[in-house]
């Protein structure tokens, strides 16, 4: 990809427009001078629909329009009559807090946007007031990205609040937010938001280009945008890491990503996205480094187990039993004798088995979801191995694979791997081993020849980058980061200089005094 | 350094169709993987016993010698690179040799090296047949390993280069499991040295060569390589030491674990002697060795196939590259399916591959090479006048 190569550094060349270009092509209307003709437009445009509410004023010589669905009453009681009714303003159009247009498409677009629209007779110029209502819930902590340790922020349905708590953590003026309309009919506001200065220019005019190339009538989330913008839409494997976590998106911004966030939609999505930055969770960096470590490698291996485990398992019954040590042999071999069907279709079932108890579990209330999972797991579980349908290895291994499963910190690449199974276990059932060898190099290098917003998407792994591993398999201490990952291609790639100093300065200023002869005794 | 007359020279020479292909750069660690991982492949398991069979206990020696010589044509092959900057191997022949001999020596390039991919399929299916699934019929298996080589090809040479790095991980579990085997290592097993003379030591050479063929990939990503020319030298000299590192270590755990006589009823021998070794959680090492080495196994058959459609392409001058990939790997496909299982055939064709491999990794570019400075010996003479 063309911007992978950092020659242009700095320059302007991302000082387009700040967005909003779809709209110029737009059509507009100059409004007429007769009131009459002006309203007749408006609720002709919006097909009369019964939510504009249009108030007559000044006994017929003006109208203010609103969508009582929309607006705000006390707002407008606030802003518009109160200051009307102090005496000070004579008339609503002088009033300060009042933005003026003479185009008619434009005034129909505030109205959709919530704002109350003033018109007189007479008089070209329509004013506008912002009044819209909004409905926010609390930032509580997102349920699918709990963490012990650190903030129980979350993002919400409404982007202002959003960029907010991003804003609020990053005091600076290089952190930049660009806005978006996309979606012809659903209008949606979406927002970019990247650190100048760090965040390659490159990167951005090619998001930027993406995001403007969308031409679909319906944007309703980020999931919609991620389909559109990302590199490769038949991969399995997700391009864009999503969270709803401010810390989480700042972590990211700050080693030169792009957030996207989207009106409506509390999820935020980081481009470029790596693989392994799937496997990082905020835990990892509020508790202590070898800890984090510790907690990341297990999640890492979740990832072998995850994919593999019962493909082992079906490759060691079916063709090389003679893996297995001699103590083994016996009880594996009385525990799948009884069985009728061979290993494939025992795992295959076994497999579906939790899948449905995991999504009934989702779609139900709560307290009867976890009904189900007892149920479906315990119950169901006991009763198919008394049954004689399916042999308890099997159970233990399809049930471990499961939480396997589930340990991954992001919810898209968790199903996916739960998704790899089922090849992996058919490849395995036909070739033993070598099924299992062939299935995970199609993987390997499906995961190699993937890029996420052209930066390799198996980096730091593939293409190998040691400096980076730092942060990939382990955590090394948090002052021992002193450069930004390199996955995005940040322009600047330092992160901190000397932290520690003090430590080092303290030390040779001890010794030094230890050699002279001052040292009091 | 390069000569400023014959870069201008090499400059009109029609090479658009390759643009993309030098568009791609490789770092010099990918460099040494993608070379390591060609070069070692179908020959670790039977190595040592065409060892024995020639030199005895003095195979190691022959390993040693084969592979002085090998870095000896790898110098050669470097000297010729570096006087033809931003040509590959395809462009030399057409550039040095003139257009039509070039093309038909592209075109025997590329059905050698399509011969040898499927050699290589044959080999592996017959170790696979022997070893681990007995009645899998012979072509599924080939299909498996030609879906694999496709799929790596269809990206870009970069691609390979990554993949084979990280595929390279996976030989420490090669390197792991023979150290292992080191334990029951008897010494006494390779003395005395030298006592058969000097002729089956040489005899061993051969063999040793034939292990380490696949040094040919230099000629074609040499110019996609960053870094000075003294560097990717260096760097050739490592893999070449690398190489020989792996395969004495192959050798010598063998050997020192049967001693002579046995390893002569061993045809795979280092999977005898995985076998043998049993451990508390798993047992039969040896079926997990074959996993991993299939790995590098399919990685020496993609380069191959990535050799021979590449030289198809090059010769039709055309600017899509995979139509040829697929076509040279169902060349293999059925080419290795015709030659069947018959342990004779499978030798005799090994044999005339092998005998072709002279010709094709050693003898060819040093004769590109010599040409090539008889030329610039008349220009530069010419020059002076």
């Amino acid at each position: 990809m063309g911007y992978r190569r950092r020659k242009s550094r700095r320059d302007k060349l991302i000082e387009e427009q700040p967005g909003n270009e779809a709209d110029v092509k737009e059509p507009s209307q100059p409004s007429f001078s007769q009131l009459s003709q002006n309203i007749e437009y408006l609720t002709k445009a919006l097909k009369h629909s019964n939510d504009l509410k249009i108030r007559i004023l000044q006994d017929g010589q003006a109208a203010l329009l609103f969508f009582e669905t929309l607006s705000d009453q006390e707002k407008l009681q606030a802003n518009i009559f109160t200051p009307i009714e102090s005496g000070n303003f004579d008339s609503i159009s002088k009033l300060p807090n009042g933005k003026k247009t003479d185009d008619l498409e434009e005034a129909l677009k505030v109205l959709l946007r919530g704002h109350a629209l003033y018109i007189e007779e007479g008089n070209k110029s329509l004013v506008y007031f912002t009044v819209t209502t909004t409905y926010n819930r609390n930032v509580k902590e997102p349920d699918n990205e709990k963490v012990v340790r650190g903030s129980h922020e979350g993002f919400v349905e409404n982007i202002m609040i959003n960029i907010n708590l991003i804003r609020k953590r990053l005091e600076h003026r290089d952190l930049t937010i660009k806005y978006f309309r996309v979606g012809k009919k659903t209008n949606t506001n979406i927002a970019i938001a990247y650190m100048d200065g760090i965040t390659n220019p490159e990167l951005v005019k090619e998001i930027k280009k993406r995001i403007k190339s969308v031409t679909a009538d319906t944007i309703l989330s980020p999931g919609f945008m991620e389909e559109f913008i990302e590199d490769n839409p038949m991969s399995p494997f997700p391009q864009t890491l999503s969270t709803e976590r401010p810390d989480r998106v700042i972590a990211n911004v700050m080693s030169g990503k792009v957030a996207l966030l989207a009106e409506g939609s509390p999820t935020v999505l980081i481009l470029p996205s790596t693989f392994f930055m799937f496997y990082q969770s905020p835990d990892d960096y509020n508790s202590r480094w070898v800890s984090g470590t510790f907690i990341r490698i297990i999640r890492l291996m979740s990832f072998l187990i995850a994919i593999g485990l019962p493909a082992m398992y079906i490759a060691i019954i079916g063709f090389h039993f003679e893996v297995i040590p001699d103590d083994l042999v016996s009880p594996v071999k009385s525990a799948i004798e009884q069985i009728a069907y061979p290993p494939f279709v025992e795992a295959f079932i076994m497999v579906i088995i939790i899948e449905l108890i995991r999504e009934a579990g989702i779609r139900l209330p709560q307290p009867v979801g976890q009904t189900i999972g007892i149920v479906g797991g315990l119950v169901i579980g006991d009763a198919v191995i008394r049954a004689g349908l399916i042999s308890n290895l099997m159970v233990i291994v399809v049930a471990l694979t499961a939480i396997a499963s589930f340990v991954v910190p992001s919810h898209e690449l968790s199903t996916t791997l739960r998704f790899l199974t089922f090849p992996l276990i058919i490849l395995a059932s036909t070739l033993g081993f070598i099924g299992i060898v062939f299935g995970i190099m199609f993987i390997l290098i499906h995961l190699v020849k993937l890029e996420s917003f052209g930066n390799p998407y198996f980096a730091p792994v593939s293409p190998l980058r040691i400096k980076d591993l730092k942060d990939t398999f382990v955590r090394l201490p948090l002052f021992k980061l002193t450069n930004r990952p390199n996955d995005a291609n940040p322009i600047n790639e330092k992160s901190m200089g000397e932290s520690r100093e003090w430590k080092r300065s303290g030390k040779s200023k001890k010794s030094r005094q230890t050699k002279g002869t001052t040292q009091p005794k | 350094m390069e000569n400023p007359k014959n870069q201008g020279k090499q400059k009109g020479q029609p090479n658009q169709n390759d643009a993309a292909f030098f568009n791609n750069k490789i770092s010099r660690l990918q460099f040494f993987f993608l070379i390591v991982q060609t070069q070692i492949g179908v020959g670790v398991i039977s190595l040592p016993y065409n060892l024995q069979q020639v030199a005895k206990q003095d195979g190691w020696i022959s390993l040693i010698g084969a592979s002085l010589i090998v870095q000896l044509i790898m110098f050669l092959h470097w000297l010729l690179m570096k006087n033809t900057p931003k040509q590959h191997l395809f462009m030399n022949l057409e550039n040095i040799l003139g257009r039509w001999i070039g093309k038909a020596s592209t075109l025997l390039y590329s059905l050698y090296f399509i011969a040898v991919g499927a050699l290589i399929l044959i080999l592996y299916t017959r170790i696979i047949n022997l070893w681990m699934l007995i009645n899998t019929p012979k072509w599924v298996l080939m299909a498996f390993m030609v879906a694999a080589g496709l799929y790596l090809i269809s990206g870009t040479i970069k691609v390979l280069a990554r993949a084979y790095t990280l595929f390279s991980g996976l030989m420490i579990i090669l390197i792991v499991s023979l150290v292992y085997g080191i334990r029951d290592a008897h010494l006494i097993f390779i003395f005395p040295m030298g006592v058969e003379g000097l002729e089956p030591i040489l005899k061993g050479v051969n063999e040793g060569i034939l292990s380490l063929l696949g040094f040919a990939f230099v000629l074609i990503i040499y110019p996609l390589v960053e870094g000075t020319n003294k560097e990717k030298l260096k760097t050739i000299f490592y893999t070449q030491w690398f190489v020989l590192g792996f395969y004495l270590l192959v050798v010598f755990s063998t050997f020192t674990f049967f001693g002579a006589k046995e390893i002569l009823l061993v045809p795979q021998p280092v999977l005898y002697m995985l076998k043998a070794y049993e451990f508390s959680v798993v047992e039969r090492l040896d079926l997990f060795f074959i996993s991993v080495w299939v790995v590098s196994v399919t990685t020496s058959f993609t380069t191959y196939l990535y050799m021979s459609g590449k030289g198809l392409k090059h010769m039709f001058n055309s600017k899509r590259e995979m139509p040829f990939m697929i076509m040279m790997a169902i060349v293999a496909f059925i080419l290795a399916l015709t030659i069947g299982s018959g342990e004779q055939r499978i030798d005799q064709y090994g044999d005339v591959v092998m005998k072709f491999g002279y010709l094709f990794s050693g003898s060819l570019p040093v004769i590109l090479l010599l040409v090539l400075f008889v030329r610039k010996k008349k220009h530069t003479g010419s020059g002076s006048k």
